[in-house]
């Protein structure tokens, strides 16, 4: 029984959220991969903010397929308890007249098992969409790791012709899914050569890291009160999103 | 034979919790236990590793990313910025932390000095590594605070680390900034590390916002190791997951002893931690009430013992550390192993005559000899039923 009430409750979910972003057509920045998509979705979140953007995120546990559409309609779970799913399912349809909703939507999205994209997919087009890593995280759920890519080579075949992908060209999975997409294709990494944004150097201060980067024929350097070369590649995406903004 | 073995001791809380099992009525206010089953929202989410099939496998020794990455996020809401892959480690509850920390730092000979009275265990890991345990006493009349003369005057060559509980197990204090600052300081001019288990600081009473780390300092980040445990903060102590974190150079060492001592933490344990930090937040919350609730009803009773107790209002934690006014002549118990020691006699006399279990305090340091640790972790009505017994045998004494 429960069971059968919480595929009633996704798809209802699944359906308002799509009509919701028909209704209300934010932009849509999808950031996918095993590892580190907290920290890259944080980022291109604060940068829009910093905009003057009305935005929203997806916290760190709605990336599936109740917490998606849950984040897109901006509404607490219901966890266990059917009474508090009654609110929810009230609040979801409401969300269609929500007032003020988001410009930019910017949603980490969670591929734990086989078949995780395409139902994300069938809710959220993503206008841009980042891969960060693929790595053997979550492989025990797949039939090995070509079906694990598989997911991410999904993504790559749904992105439209004139949306953006943005891959990391240090990791070779990644990197081939330029083969499958249809879509305007950015690369991020370590390679002059290759990457249209490149991360020059990282250097450990005592509080942080400091970063030079370029993206095309622009360079910077920033200091980043963080640790650790995730935020370096962060401040890079989230410098490559801001520059292809008006694209979207 | 059992050369490493013979100086170190098995627990006294522990040897309590044996004792206290012979009796058949018995209220334990010892072993620091939250009387909490662990929140819905992490079985939840433990339920769900399960049925995807990703328990069984170890993880990465340093544990699975994504709990990593959630701990760095954590630690950056709360000032302290580390990488997630280099820099945090998962453990096998703070213990299992401690224990692989010392092995790291030290070498056979080295002395780590301990503020006192504190957590029972320390001084065991210490041993069993090799090193000699020098207690320094914190000072009850200043509210159990640091002495930092005391300090100065304990460091020798052979020292290595100033290894301390903030907020303190047994006597809920919370360490100053000041305080801190100072043993930093300290640990700057003769190069020591400062090892800082905060499994208590969740356990916030009285308004306090957030405890100060030293883990917060940037140019100490290579000498700070900072260890934490889901154990009391979430009730999880039977998960036994934590994690400890530092500078990559200092990590990258804690790892090796790690991966030889547990391989890697309980990779279910991994997935509750995981539960706990994207939705424990509330639950939390509601435990750390009950808390402050039951620190106050503890304090209450022993407003009405103060012929039998003095005490220090504990901060955080939960426990209470009070002094025994009673002297030896008056308890009227005689064990021989511990025939000198008034926080022993008093513990075994109060076990027999009213079934209620604590802790001796000399269990916890020299400077805890006249004293004795009673937990509020148990319910209201167990501290209720435990100090009912109490009175009735100290009302007239």
């Amino acid at each position: 029984m429960k069971k059968f009430l919480k595929i009633i409750l996704q798809y209802y979910l699944k359906v308002i959220t799509k009509i919701v972003l028909v209704v209300h057509n934010p932009a849509i920045i999808a950031v996918a991969g095993s590892v580190n998509k907290s920290f890259v979705r944080d980022e291109i979140k604060n940068i829009l903010l910093a905009k003057g953007k009305k935005v929203r995120a997806n916290p760190k546990n709605f990336n599936t397929e109740i917490g998606l559409p849950l984040a897109i309609l901006n509404i607490e779970s219901g966890y266990d308890s059917y009474r508090r799913w009654l609110p929810v399912i009230k609040s979801a349809f409401l969300a269609i007249f929500q007032k003020n909703f988001p410009e930019y939507l910017v949603l980490e999205l969670g591929v734990s098992q086989k078949g995780d994209m395409k139902y994300l997919l069938s809710i959220v087009k993503p206008q841009v969409a980042i891969v960060t890593e693929i790595t053997q995280r979550y492989i025990e759920s797949f039939s090995g790791m070509n079906r694990l890519v598989g997911e991410y080579v999904y993504l790559a075949k749904k992105m439209k012709k004139d949306s953006l992908i943005i891959l990391n060209w240090d990791n070779e999975r990644v990197r081939s899914l330029k083969k499958y997409t249809k879509a305007r294709v950015l690369y991020f990494g370590s390679d002059n050569s290759k990457c249209d944004g490149e991360i020059q150097e990282v250097k450990k201060v005592i509080n942080g890291i400091q970063v030079k980067m370029r993206y095309r024929n622009k360079e910077k350097e920033v200091l980043i009160k963080r640790f650790g070369a995730h935020h370096a590649a962060s401040a890079l995406i989230g410098w490559m999103v801001e520059n292809e903004l008006d694209g979207l | 034979m059992f050369e490493r073995t013979k100086n170190i001791n098995l627990s006294v809380i522990k040897q309590i919790e044996l004792r206290a099992a012979k009796y058949p009525d018995v209220i334990s206010l010892a072993q620091g236990v939250p009387n909490f089953d662990t929140p819905e929202c992490i079985k939840r989410r433990v339920e769900l590793a399960l049925k995807r099939g990703v328990v069984a496998k170890y993880s990465l020794s340093p544990g699975i990313s994504e709990l990593r990455e959630l701990i760095e996020t954590k630690l950056a809401q709360e000032n302290m910025f580390y990488d997630w892959e280099k820099e945090i480690l998962i453990t096998v509850g703070s213990i299992e932390g401690i224990t692989a920390t010392i092995l790291a730092l030290t070498n056979p000979g080295d002395e780590i000095i301990i503020p006192e009275p504190t957590y029972t265990s320390y001084r065991e890991v210490i041993v069993l590594a090799g090193c000699t345990p020098v207690f320094v006493p914190l000072d009850e009349e200043k509210g159990w605070a640091f002495d930092l003369e005391k300090f100065k005057s304990a460091i020798t060559s052979k020292t290595k680390a100033i290894f301390y509980c903030n907020p303190n197990n047994p006597t809920g204090t919370i360490y100053s900034k000041e305080q801190l600052m100072g043993l930093a300081q300290l640990a700057e001019q003769h190069n020591l590390y400062l090892i800082s288990d905060e499994v208590y600081k969740d356990f916030l009473f009285d308004d306090k916002q957030k405890i100060f780390s030293l883990a917060e300092v940037p140019e100490l980040r290579k000498r700070v190791i900072r260890l934490f445990s889901f154990s009391k903060s979430y009730a999880m102590t039977g998960w036994r997951v934590g994690y400890l974190h530092s500078d990559e150079s200092v990590v990258k060492e804690i790892l090796k002893v790690h991966d030889c001592l547990v391989t890697c933490a309980p990779v279910i344990s991994q997935y509750a931690a995981m539960g706990a930090l994207e939705m424990g937040d509330k639950d939390l919350i509601e435990m750390n009430d009950e808390y402050h609730k039951r620190r106050d009803l503890i304090c209450r009773h022993l407003d009405e013992l103060s012929h039998v107790f003095s005490y220090v209002r504990p901060e955080s934690a939960y426990f209470v550390f009070p002094k025994i006014l009673l002297d030896l002549d008056k308890i009227k118990y005689s064990d021989s192993e511990h025939r000198n020691s008034l926080s022993w006699q008093f513990t075994l006399w109060i076990l027999k005559e009213t079934q209620v279990a604590l802790v001796p305090g000399v269990a916890f340091g020299p400077n805890g000899e006249n004293h004795i640790r009673m937990s509020f972790g148990r319910s209201e009505k167990d501290i209720n039923e435990a100090f009912g017994r109490l009175k009735k045998l100290f009302i007239h004494k």
